[in-house]
């Protein structure tokens, strides 16, 4: 992998190049919180955010699209616009870069996505450093440091960024801005080294994942999943904002006084009433417990089994976003039996 | 497509969600081109008040005999019933305080000349005929009322919202008003399709369409009490659009 360095004083130099690989986007702030958006001026760009409150797949499946419109004149027309806009994702995160190869498994394996996969090559991904707060667990989740999914990715030294390079197109965004680049030199690498130990030891939060399916299993009847059940308000936040969830509903919209229509795409959660809800009024999960069980049943035992790792990257955004205070974390440390202090 | 015989009606109501149809603008002209519009009082002077109907579209909730009466006669002549509105759908603001009793509320708002008005407790249309299709809302959603007489008018059943207001909330990265505890919103407890309109402007969700499936009224009050808000004003905001009473009294019948 090439690697090199970028001076953090000529960033906004860099930044105002790559634009030229397409609209830049970047974590604005909005009344403390943070949000991907396209940057008016590259002073909105909020480097330091903890997290987003929709991660970056709301880029590559958005919350509502149109799949297709169909006329009774013209037949099917696959929709297509923005699906090749060029966008440039500035400031990823590596949790949010785990969770877009873990929809690569989804949508680009098997049954491939057009959709998703059309804009999974027209988005470019600059990865950026964090620093955890008290809901990121990310390390836990194997998910702190992202070694592919990415086409660049800077790494904080101090003055400089190392600069990652992941991809062909990585290359060229460095070459089209030539001369902002420098060499690595031996005090940064130790530097870097320094860093990245520092940064392991600054999580609050920790769980242990291996044998976990195994735990999930056993505990199928455990008192818990009634307990949460209880709390949970269905309201879907923490699926809404979960950066690996992709459940989706297909509908049907018809134009006033004809048979031409658009068929959509929507955002849908396991935790809605009606997400199990089939045609002759069988619900296959009725009751809360049986939904947000689900949830944790399907990213922590299901995914694994299916895909080999739990699709939970550690984000903390569902921690952050439950109303009622369901915090994952405690739920698996309580699960193994594990007090932690600092998961409550 | 043949044009279907519609008549759209109010009963007790502030009239709103006739106001939305109307309202449609460009639009109103394709709904005009699709429906053969026979009996429509507030748009209208020219009705045939007896045609039979493919559709009847009512508003407002059920408050005299006179109203019972005339949702009756609209019954009776039309193939489909779709009630519009949140006081159609749940009896509305009317029906918030449905437990006291009506002879003495009459005497407290008119005196003893109170007693000669025709007035019954607020009642939903479904508690009086069958209804075929809610559409909740106060007022109803523009979006939401055409595609659903789309539907109808394709044969299909209506695709209604049914998920709550908190993910359209979150869609739009609103900013929560329960986890930043500013407020008492009832986006968990209703149903979306408004697109999170109060949220987005930082005023909590009122629960003006009505309860979401399976919304979860005890854990909301414990947080509410949690978040420093007095159970009195939990009650009060709780049944100002009656869906969440009518929840809330299924809940207290479960217990006992």
């Amino acid at each position: 992998m090439k690697i090199l360095k970028l001076e953090k004083g000529k960033l906004d130099l860099f930044a105002s190049v790559v634009q030229q690989f397409g609209e830049v986007h970047a974590p604005t702030e909005h009344e403390g919180k943070f949000s991907f958006k396209r940057l008016n001026s590259w002073s909105e760009a909020r480097l330091d955010y903890n997290r987003t409150v929709l991660p970056p797949r709301k880029y590559f499946l958005p919350p509502r699209e149109t799949l297709f419109k169909y006329r009774e004149a013209t037949g099917y027309v696959p929709a297509t616009e923005d699906l090749e806009k060029r966008v440039v994702l500035f400031g990823v995160h590596a949790c949010d870069i785990h969770a877009l190869n873990i929809l690569d498994e989804v949508f680009g394996k098997g049954y491939l996505d057009p959709y998703y996969l059309t804009r999974r090559k027209n988005i470019t991904i600059i990865g950026i450093d964090c620093t955890p707060d008290e809901h990121c667990f990310c390390r836990s989740m194997r998910a702190d440091f992202a070694e592919t999914g990415f086409d660049l990715f800077l790494k904080d030294i101090g003055d400089h960024y190392l600069t990652f390079v992941g991809t062909a197109r990585g290359d060229d965004m460095v070459i089209a801005t030539g001369p902002l680049f420098s060499e690595v030199t031996h005090s940064d690498i130790v530097e870097y080294k320094r860093r990245s130990s520092q940064k392991c030891d600054t999580f609050k939060l920790d769980l242990e994942i291996r044998d976990l399916p195994e735990i999930f299993e056993l505990e199928y009847q455990a008192d818990i999943w009634e307990e949460l059940g209880e709390k949970c308000l269905s309201c879907g936040n923490c699926s809404m904002v979960c950066p690996t969830c992709y459940c989706y509903d297909v509908a049907d919209e018809v134009k006033l006084g004809s048979h031409d229509g658009d068929r959509v795409r929507l955002w849908d959660s396991c935790l809605f009433a009606t997400h199990a809800l089939v045609a002759g009024g069988e619900n296959f999960r009725k009751t809360r417990s049986s939904r947000i069980k689900f949830r944790f049943y399907h990213k922590q035992r299901g995914f694994v089994a299916e895909y080999g790792r739990p699709s939970c990257v550690g984000c903390g955004r569902c921690i952050e976003a439950c109303p009622v205070g369901i915090n994952i974390v405690g739920v698996i440390n309580r699960l193994r039996g594990v007090e932690h202090a600092s998961t409550d | 497509m043949s044009r279907p015989n519609v008549g759209i009606f109010g009963l007790t109501g502030c009239a709103g969600d006739q106001l939305v149809i109307l309202n449609c603008e460009d639009r109103f002209l394709h709904i005009i081109a699709a429906l053969n519009i026979r009996d429509f009082a507030m748009a209208s002077s020219d009705n045939d008040s007896a045609c039979d109907l493919d559709l009847a579209i009512v508003e407002g909730a059920v408050l005299s005999r006179r109203d019972e009466e005339q949702l009756e006669r609209i019954r009776a002549r039309s193939r489909i019933l779709v009630a519009i509105g949140t006081c159609a759908v749940w009896g509305g603001i009317a029906a918030m305080d449905g437990d006291t009793d009506r002879s003495q509320l009459v005497r407290d708002i008119y005196g003893e000349c109170g007693e000669q008005f025709d007035t019954t407790p607020a009642r939903a249309l479904h508690e009086i005929v069958g209804v075929d299709l809610n559409i909740s809302g106060c007022p109803i959603e523009e979006e939401e009322f055409l595609s659903g007489i789309s539907n109808l008018l394709n044969g299909d059943l209506p695709i209604a919202p049914t998920t709550p207001v908190c993910a359209e909330c979150k869609m739009r990265e609103y900013n929560c008003l329960l986890t930043e505890r500013v407020d008492m919103c009832l986006g968990p407890l209703t149903l979306g399709g408004c697109n999170a309109r109060c949220p987005g402007l930082s005023i909590g969700c009122v629960g003006c369409r009505g309860p979401v499936d399976d919304a979860n009224l005890e854990s909301v009050t414990a947080l509410f009490m949690e978040n420093g808000f007095g159970r009195e004003d939990i009650a009060r905001k709780l049944r100002t659009f009656a869906g969440l009473r009518v929840v809330a009294h299924t809940l207290s019948e479960d217990e006992s």
